[in-house]
């Protein structure tokens, strides 16, 4: 599943964060993306994501001395207690609201969440002036005039900066993937 | 396409994604697939549940205030302790194809999945499944690192007991899906309706619902008394022995399409006594027959469907070489003709024109038959014994007598009991090969001997089911080609 060497590393940090929760930053930097690119891709919603994400690494920290090594990574242990959160979320809708939430279907590839990993951490990577584009447009939500209004500059403009940005990620994407 | 053209094609694109007018992968379609428009486009999908910009930092410093005051807690109020935490047991079952049975678990179970490790090269390494709010892992087996699935290794030691809100419903479903029922749910006295299921690669699964809430006191009370003594009411009723008179526990039922030809068979060359007439459960006739001590079942007829069951059979007389010549003159080949053997008998075999094999036997000695074995003893010749053997065991609590082995493991000869019978066992050589072999068992009840039989891997033919001649029978196949009826004599048929 991994190298082993990864698999040592893991388990410093496991081991250094059950002994002081403070050392558990090390552990949250190396999956945070995974765990949220997972949640996300399985609920679909940014603020829902965010907030599942936030209850995962919060129940990971209260419990990480429950943690046992037993050569499953510890991204799958994180991974089910996003599965459990999400159900939980999905079971709670359901009472509240009484009715049947309809139910998005569970299987993901980890393929898929691997991507979105990659992906969100390579939008941080990106030239400033890219990465301010798509975060106004995907994330505000803002139309291309609204930003070229923001950014003072021409429509074309953005929309080019648009497009850079996506072919630099693509670009690097398949880096990954090679 | 020109450049420009390729932008504005992506912030259309963008644009239908965003107003989620377009599921990604239509998005990915509108967009040409001209100058990797479409990939572009791709990944605009997955950007759109992008996190914001300051949360990972924010939920990062949110964690370092946590993690501070737990610290600080810790030490400041108690020793530091793990929390009290639910203690659990999660089966994790291997497979040899582990997305399969995933995906029979959402079929049959109603399971979902939570997600899955895949390795690169495709193997899964790791999956969690839920059957409501149960968990199960899942993988693929890994034998190097002795985590081998139940498939691999032709049994399972584990049951994993699943209780559901509707154990009809559930193994309904289940069946029609593909599990195989050992057990149809029933009311037990420990408050459960229960049932059993065997699912495609070999696990087994109780399931059950609670009926009733019934105190640990009040469980015990009605487990004792399945062992204390029959009522009066009981007593009242007829006593039957469960074994039909006349019978031993093991009887071996020849099913041939020329039975006629058989009948006279046995008559002329075993001097067996019996009639034939009956009409059988497969429509073909059926007959008895004794010779000596025991009882043989011939079946079939030219209305037989087939297909044949013939068998090996290894009779105890005291005339080898008369039985012999009279079994040649009554239309047998010979296999071998008689001779003293080291082992103390001497022996001589046939086969009749049907294919069953005969072996005719008497120790060397004053008694013919010194072991005090049943005159007729079936003969299996299996291609390894061992299994056989630990089927047998298992199916129906047989007990090996004696086994006599070649150094290098080859299993010559062994004899295994089964309540008032004995079956001899040798490793197929020569022309000595596997015959599809079929039997009638007598067992105290054939109901949990068909369970058992099947729990320890044979398949059903027929359910337990009251016959007209008074025995309750069942009928299963074991992996080795043999059929078993297994009955319970429950009333006298008389007439």
């Amino acid at each position: 599943m991994k190298a082993p060497e990864h698999e040592a590393d893991e388990r410093l940090l496991i081991e250094a964060a059950q002994r002081d929760p403070k050392r558990f930053a090390g552990l949250y930097e190396r999956n945070f993306d995974r765990v949220y690119g997972y949640v996300a891709r399985r609920v679909g919603d940014r603020d829902v994501a965010q907030d599942l994400t936030a209850e995962v690494f919060h129940h990971a920290l209260a419990s990480i001395t429950r943690f046992e090594w037993r050569g499953v990574p510890f991204a799958a242990w994180l991974m089910r207690i996003a599965a459990n959160a999400i159900s939980d979320r999905w079971q709670r809708l359901r009472r509240e609201h009484g009715n049947p939430v309809p139910e998005e279907p569970a299987y993901i590839s980890l393929d898929d969440v691997e991507m979105r990993a990659r992906l969100y951490q390579l939008v941080r990577c990106l030239p400033a002036e890219q990465r301010r584009v798509l975060l106004a447009r995907f994330v505000e939500q803002k139309s291309i005039r609204e930003i070229a209004e923001d950014l003072r500059k021409s429509e074309g403009a953005i929309k080019q900066l648009q497009f850079r940005a996506l072919t630099n990620l693509r670009e690097r994407m398949s880096e990954f993937d090679a | 396409m020109p450049k420009q053209n390729r932008i504005a094609e992506l912030d259309r694109a963008i644009d239908a994604l965003l107003a989620r007018r377009a599921a990604p992968g239509r998005a990915a379609r509108a967009a040409s697939g001209a100058g990797g428009v479409a990939a572009l486009a791709k990944l605009a999908a997955a950007l759109r549940e992008m996190p914001r910009e300051d949360f990972r930092r924010r939920l990062q410093s949110e964690l370092e205030r946590s993690a501070t005051m737990a610290a600080t807690s810790a030490h400041a109020v108690t020793p530091q302790r793990p929390e009290a935490t639910r203690t659990s047991a999660t089966p994790a079952l291997s497979f040899i194809n582990a997305a399969a049975a995933i995906e029979f678990y959402k079929r049959a179970f109603g399971a979902t999945e939570n997600f899955r490790l895949t390795e690169p090269g495709g193997k899964l390494g790791h999956a969690e499944i839920r059957i409501g709010e149960a968990q199960i892992f899942l993988a693929d087996e890994y034998p190097e690192y002795g985590f081998r699935s139940a498939e691999t290794i032709g049994a399972t030691p584990v049951k994993l007991n699943l209780s559901v809100p509707d154990v009809d419903a559930f193994v309904r479903r289940a069946v029609a899906e593909g599990a195989r029922l050992i057990r149809p749910p029933k009311d037990e006295f420990y408050g459960e309706r229960s049932g059993e299921i065997k699912d495609p690669f070999g696990y087994s699964w109780l399931v059950s619902t609670p009926i009733e809430h019934v105190t640990i006191e009040e469980v015990e009370r009605r487990f004792n008394a399945f062992f204390e003594k029959p009522s009066a009411a009981a007593d009242a009723a007829p006593h039957v022995n469960f074994i039909r008179e006349g019978f031993h526990t093991v009887t071996p039922y020849l099913a041939v399409i020329e039975a006629e030809k058989l009948y006279d068979f046995v008559q002329q060359a075993f001097a067996a006594k019996g009639s034939y007439g009956g009409v059988g459960s497969a429509g073909g006739f059926h007959g008895e027959y004794r010779i000596g001590d025991s009882m043989l079942m011939i079946g079939g007829g030219l209305n037989f469907k087939g297909p044949e069951k013939i068998g090996a059979l290894h009779l105890y007389l005291p005339d080898v070489d008369a039985t012999y010549e009279r079994a040649l003159a009554a239309g047998a080949t010979s296999l071998s003709p008689p001779a003293d053997r080291p082992y103390g008998n001497r022996e001589a075999g046939v086969r009749d024109a049907s294919g069953n094999h005969w072996y005719i036997g008497r120790h060397i000695g004053e008694e013919f038959n010194p072991e005090g074995w049943p005159t007729v003893q079936p003969c299996l010749h299996p291609l390894r014994a061992e299994p056989v053997i630990r089927f047998l065991v298992n199916a129906f609590g047989a007990e090996e007598l004696r086994r006599h082995a070649t150094p290098q493991g080859v299993v010559q000869h062994a004899v295994i009991r089964i309540g008032t019978s004995t079956i001899e066992i040798g490793e197929a050589h020569g022309p000595y090969q596997p015959l599809p072999a079929m039997f009638y068992l007598y067992v105290p009840d054939a109901d949990a001997a068909y369970t058992r039989a099947l729990a320890a891997g044979a398949t059903s033919v027929h359910e337990p089911a009251d016959q007209p001649y008074g025995d309750r029978t069942a009928a299963v196949t074991d992996a080795f080609g043999n059929t078993w009826y297994v009955g319970t004599h429950i009333r006298d048929v008389h007439g």
